[in-house]
């Protein structure tokens, strides 16, 4: 008896002892690149996240943009003082995944399988989930409604509807709207969806080939070489050129800047998943993740309480909410069945299509060279685009120039 | 000592030596101790200097060295293989080509420009102050401010320039979207921004020249343009050189210019200059692979450049250049 009394105390003292340990005030840094509008939003998912843990407070570090938020974890990896938790683009961790701390490691099956498909290949690290999507946004078609009723839904239709809208409205000679626009280098991502959608890729499943310059890659190359003539082509956001195009790719990240746009030009923007190609009509994700690190300078409180933040921003109500407020993307499947969500999008007709768009898209891949790819590709698109060489030959410079990258 | 040593710079008779020993050695222990003195007081500028100069120079070129590894830096040594990749990349070349093209019309136009408005405010303006306030407002705006103004005035459609332009009948030009003007852009963009300092130097160079120049020049019968030409130039040639050396090293390191009016490096990378090319290895652009050790060997080539037409200009001009 005397035995009994005696385990059940020492139970008892372990666990008030853990209770004690876990309840023990532990305070982390969250980087982040949320601009000012994004980050009243930011600060409620965290105010509510002390809520649910009390003992955990978040700081918020704003860094500036992307590249300066890059530039931040580069040099807190190399003096040893990285944040518990930040915003993460891919193939930025990707030379440093062996400084990941898994999250998925700590979240049910159930939990892993509720992330969109689309997005789990680029935060899977060595086969196992190792970040989770945040900002995620998606490239759609938008549409001036004043010129297209009917958007369209396959290459064959983008081709004839481009074509058909590219006018010379004074009579000048010189065309004064296009059917369709491109910002070839800064967003090389719109070739990528192309290439997709024919059945194509940059590299093969196991990053030891180039495919880029297969048959998919030369119907993607040909198919949009048949677009120049028909093509506004810009380096600057289609916002600060919405009148001169009637339909164009971007990002869904952009819609309240392109409605503005379109708003102060005296017409109504419509939105509209991709015309598909042969394959699909799957669309890129883009955005970032958040990853939690597994350093030093962090205790188990810090790296367990990151992990904690990292799940309770993608549940349901938190990812909607996000989506709502930012213009970013519910990261999870069970977000998009949820009643609030499904309200959110009866009042937001856009919404729709890129709710739909988000259920066929994949992501970057991430070879630890990406962003060296991304640059060719972005340089070559560009010069297609432009006319500068003709698009197979592009095709296969790009090619050439990705096949030295692997090694 | 140092006022004998001038004198004989200056190819004056020496002064006839006349102390006898002990006091020389008197005069050395003097002399050795205000040294000592003037070493101490340069010693923060020294430690500053160290710190944020030297050791990020001789950082730099070690880090040139090495294939970067951000998990263990500097990573692997891999000797001068950084520079074989930069000497074997066309964009180093093109970007080396901009760049000179760059220098080499910002800097004359911009010289030439500044010297003149430097005179017409050296004409005695009523409003002189006015003037010199407006013309150094241009270097004094915050440089993106300036930028972001610049684009809308280069704007295609709707911007300032072309709408002086179809004054004159002629074509819209598509100034931020075309490769041919990319460049030039930049340039116009650069004078107007640094015309204004410049000439603010100028005048100041200009206002100290003693009066009794002119009016020697004016005895000697001298016309306007021959007073401005053999009085003011030459006695305005240590000022004139001073704006020549810091906006040939400032212009050698144009950047923010190009990233903010082009939101990139131009229309088919045509106005990507070196520190564009260093900047972007280093990863620092969109989300680019980092490649710290390609970035440091170009910043060391870009560093050799700048030295290199530094020491030229010094070896040149000092000849020409006049500090009374």
């Amino acid at each position: 008896m005397l035995r009994k009394l005696m385990l059940v105390g020492l139970a008892a003292v372990v666990l008030f002892g853990m209770a004690a340990i876990a309840q023990e005030p532990v305070t982390i840094e969250f980087w982040h690149a949320m601009s000012s509008g994004h980050q009243p939003n930011l600060q409620k998912l965290v105010d509510d996240f002390k809520v649910a843990y009390p003992y955990i407070t978040v700081t918020l570090v704003y860094q500036g943009s992307y590249g300066a938020l890059q530039g931040k974890v580069d040099a807190a990896v190399v003096a040893g003082n990285l944040p518990a938790i930040a915003q993460v683009y891919e193939n930025w961790v990707t030379p440093i995944a062996s400084i990941l701390y898994p999250i998925g490691n700590f979240m049910t099956d159930a939990e892993k399988a509720d992330i969109l498909d689309g997005l789990v290949p680029s935060n899977t690290y060595n086969g196992v989930l190792t970040t989770v999507p945040f900002n995620k946004s998606i490239m759609v078609l938008y549409y001036n409604k004043s010129l297209v009723t009917t958007p369209p839904t396959t290459w064959a239709e983008f081709f004839e509807m481009s074509k058909a809208l590219t006018v010379d409205t004074d009579g000048d000679g010189k065309i004064n709207r296009y059917g369709t626009a491109f910002r070839p280098a800064a967003n090389p991502e719109q070739f990528l969806i192309f290439l997709e959608q024919a059945g194509g890729s940059i590299l093969n499943a196991d990053w030891t080939e180039v495919t880029l310059n297969n048959a998919a890659g030369k119907a993607a190359a040909e198919f949009v070489g048949s677009l120049i003539p028909y093509s506004y082509i810009t380096s600057e956001y289609m916002s600060d050129h919405i009148s001169d195009a009637a339909m164009f790719v971007d990002t869904s990240a952009g819609i309240a800047y392109n409605q503005k746009a379109a708003t102060n030009a005296g017409f109504e923007l419509g939105v509209a998943t991709l015309p598909a190609g042969p394959a699909n009509f799957n669309s890129m994700i883009q955005g970032t993740n958040v990853a939690v690190f597994n350093t030093p300078n962090l205790t188990q409180a810090q790296k367990d309480a990151a992990v904690l933040l990292a799940k309770f921003l993608i549940r349901p109500e938190n990812t909607v909410f996000w989506a709502e407020k930012s213009g970013y993307q519910p990261v999870t499947k069970s977000a998009y069945a949820t009643q609030e969500w499904l309200n959110w999008v009866s009042t937001h007709d856009y919404q729709t299509q890129m709710s739909k768009q988000m259920l066929n898209a994949f992501s970057q891949i991430l070879h630890p060279n990406y962003g060296d790819m991304r640059n060719v590709l972005s340089t070559g698109f560009e010069e297609i685009m432009r006319g500068v060489v003709p698009p197979l030959e592009g095709l296969e410079s790009m090619a050439a120039e990705i096949e030295a990258l692997l090694e | 000592m140092w006022k004998t040593r001038r004198a004989e710079a200056e190819g004056k008779p020496k002064q006839p030596r006349t102390a006898i020993r002990p006091l020389r050695l008197s005069r050395d222990r003097t002399y050795w101790r205000e040294t000592f003195e003037a070493y101490w007081y340069l010693l923060p500028a020294f430690l500053v200097l160290g710190a944020f100069v030297f050791y990020p120079f001789f950082s730099a070129f070690k880090l040139s060295l090495f294939k970067w590894n951000s998990l263990t830096p500097p990573g692997d040594f891999i000797g001068f293989e950084n520079y074989r990749y930069i000497f074997h990349d066309k964009y180093f070349w093109k970007d080396m080509w901009h760049t000179f093209y760059y220098v080499g019309i910002t800097i004359p136009v911009t010289l030439t420009l500044a010297i003149l408005v430097a005179t017409l405010l050296n004409k005695g303006l009523r409003a002189l102050a006015f003037a010199r306030t407006s013309f150094f407002l241009s270097y004094i705006s915050p440089i993106v401010a300036m930028v972001m103004v610049w684009r809308w005035m280069y704007n295609t459609d709707y911007g300032l320039i072309n709408y002086f332009l179809s004054l004159f009948h002629i074509d819209a030009v598509a100034w931020l979207n075309d490769p041919h003007y990319a460049l030039p852009a930049v340039i116009i963009l650069s004078v107007w921004h640094y015309v204004g300092y410049q000439a603010i130097i100028l005048l100041a160079g200009m206002q100290n020249i003693e009066q009794q120049y002119y009016d020697a020049a004016k005895v000697d019968g001298a016309t306007g343009f021959q007073t401005w030409w053999s009085v003011t130039v030459p006695l305005l040639s240590p000022q004139i050189f001073f704006v020549f050396i810091i906006s040939l090293i400032g212009s050698f390191k144009v950047f923010t210019e190009v990233y903010v009016l082009f939101n990139g490096p131009g229309p088919l990378r045509s106005a990507e200059t070196l520190v564009y090319y260093i900047i972007r290895s280093a990863g620092r652009i969109d989300t680019a692979t980092n490649h710290t050790g390609r970035a440091a060997a170009a910043s060391v080539v870009l560093f050799g450049i700048i030295f290199l037409f530094t020491i030229i200009q010094l070896t040149l001009t000092q000849k020409r250049v006049h500090y009374d």
